[in-house]
């Protein structure tokens, strides 16, 4: 009866409260700051007294601004080539190798993902200060590439764990050099878990703050990193027309992560 | 067709490296990345907290042993605990209506979850900043309808960082959560009701204990990802109630303390590591993900 929805009387409407409550709390934040990123209020007035563009304007209009977000942008690009990549060598290791200790080495990838970010953070700082890859596209690369890597390793290991070697073996049979097999018979066959590794990689690229701010130099700063440090200073609105475009950019994101999983269903 | 089989049968064995065992070769770029850029760091950070200013567990000595330190220490679980709690209180009955609501409405409460989810993270924190300050729409709201003659203070503190907290791991709870519920059974709650037990009764003998390994374990990743969290405390706590992720990078950007710094991030590691063994004896490496 708990788990029916028409059998569970006036709890139902108990259910359906807390759940309308809690899908508001988690929507509402974005859609205010999208309405106050038009409101002519510099302190965040709502309702806006009146409305404008002004603060897009400004984000527009301000280098810094598209400076860092073409650089988040080449960065988020080179770490997911390279974490694609990288993940899929790895996976076929993970899946297909016939050595002992597959599991550790599997746990051993995706241990990024657990390391509280900081720590990771500040470990690279140092290590970056002897190197001197701090402030550089490299160390950038490289930071983001450590912690991306988990997620495609994970991607593309469950889309090979469900695909049938027998066909790439088939290709083989028939005159295919085991190359060639691997690019024309299993690569596609798993695209779609290439495509989440990609997606992945590049969110998490894209949206990474912690590590950012220890690798940024006043020359080279990611879009977080901006947001950050204009941020610490004042709730200036133009931060609003940002997140907008952020938000805007994310949604883009899950329509085409749907087209294509339904592409890859049909 | 035969002569393609012969070949087959006929091709010489998988050749073997002398070195290597078989099949790790495709591991090696992720093997000489991760050394390099992921053990070789975090190990020698992990040095310098025994090594620097002067050999010894001196760093360490001091971390434990000043009030300063571990007030941080103590707020850090505080609120990693207050913000699981939450999470889990407010995450049960959203996952719980989830699983039994007609699908085209949990589609909506998906899609608005997922987006939130991914949204960035600063833009979030920003959006509770705004949301929360004296002149904020929550205190504004408050007033009007009466609720408090004063704005209240929501951001700075305790009360800004669990709610902005809560808000980014909520989808952590409710996302398991979801798929623990589904899979119960509805026809064991079928029989508690045919044998005469309440709609308590069945809530708190049945389904709080089926739902409870999804509890565990979304609760345990949500505490292990708060105890690290940097950016939310920073942005939304005050100077008052410091978390541990904020301490380490205060040692190292504002005071260049390397020793101290990395005593503090290795007691982080050991805390985690240590919740994350016991996650994994509980509940396998399933359940592993997030950050």
């Amino acid at each position: 009866m708990l788990l029916s929805f028409e059998r569970l009387g006036w709890w139902k409407w108990v259910l359906v409260a807390i759940t309308g409550l809690v899908t508001a709390f988690l929507l509402l934040p974005i859609l205010f700051i999208a309405a106050l990123s038009f409101g002519s209020s510099q302190w965040l007035i709502f309702p806006p007294p009146s409305w404008t563009l002004k603060w897009y304007r400004e984000f527009f209009a301000d280098p810094r601004w598209l400076e860092s977000a073409w650089t988040s942008l080449q960065i988020a690009a080179l770490v997911t080539l390279f974490s694609v990549g990288i993940g899929l060598c790895a996976s076929f290791a993970l899946v297909r190798g016939k050595f002992r200790g597959r599991e550790t080495l599997k746990a051993f990838f995706l241990t990024p993902m657990i390391l509280p970010v900081v720590v990771l953070a500040v470990a690279l700082y140092a290590f970056f200060l002897r190197l001197g890859l701090n402030g550089t596209v490299t160390g950038f690369v490289l930071a983001h590439l450590v912690v991306a890597l988990p997620f495609s390793v994970l991607a593309i290991t469950n889309a090979l764990e469900g695909f049938d070697k027998s066909i790439e073996d088939a290709a083989v049979l028939c005159g295919a050099s085991p190359l060639e097999a691997k690019f024309r018979v299993t690569l596609p066959a798993i695209g779609h878990g290439l495509f989440s590794a990609a997606i992945f990689s590049f969110l998490t690229s894209w949206d990474e703050v912690v590590l950012a701010i220890f690798m940024a130099s006043p020359t080279l700063q990611t879009l977080p990193v901006r947001i950050w440090t204009t941020l610490r200073q004042d709730l200036t609105p133009v931060i609003a027309s940002a997140s907008t475009l952020l938000v805007l950019l994310t949604i883009l994101l899950m329509l085409l992560v749907a087209l294509v999983r339904k592409g890859f269903k049909s | 067709m035969t002569q393609a089989s012969n070949t087959a049968m006929l091709a010489p064995p998988p050749r073997r490296r002398g070195w290597l065992p078989a099949g790790l070769g495709p591991a090696t770029p992720a093997l000489v990345l991760l050394t390099l850029f992921f053990v070789v760091p975090v190990v020698s950070l992990l040095l310098r907290s025994v090594l620097e200013p002067s050999p010894g567990l001196g760093n360490y000595a001091e971390l434990l042993g000043s009030s300063t330190y571990l007030r941080v220490f103590l707020n850090t679980f505080l609120v990693s605990g207050l913000v699981t709690t939450v999470s889990l209180l407010i995450g049960f009955p959203v996952a719980w209506t989830l699983a039994i609501m007609p699908g085209r409405w949990a589609r909506i409460v998906f899609a608005i979850l997922l987006l939130s989810m991914w949204t960035n993270l600063l833009a979030r924190t920003y959006a509770w900043m705004v949301l929360l300050q004296r002149t904020g729409i929550v205190n504004k709201t408050l007033i009007n309808l009466g609720l408090i003659d004063q704005p209240l203070t929501l951001v700075n503190n305790l009360v800004g960082v669990t709610i902005g907290m809560v808000y980014i791991m909520l989808p952590f709870v409710i996302l398991p959560l979801y798929g623990v519920i589904r899979r119960i059974d509805p026809s064991i709650l079928q029989a508690a009701a045919l044998c005469g037990a309440t709609k308590g009764q069945a809530l708190r003998r049945i389904l709080l204990p089926l739902a409870a390994p999804g509890m565990a374990a979304g609760g345990l990743m949500v505490f292990v990802m708060s105890l690290g969290y940097f950016v939310t405390p920073a942005l939304l706590g005050g100077t008052n109630n410091m978390m541990l992720a904020e301490l380490i990078a205060q040692f190292v950007q504002s005071l260049v303390n390397w020793g101290m710094g990395s005593a503090a991030a290795f007691v982080l590691l050991v805390a985690t590591l240590a919740l994350y063994a016991v996650q994994l004896r509980l509940f396998g490496t399933s359940q592993m993900g997030g950050r």
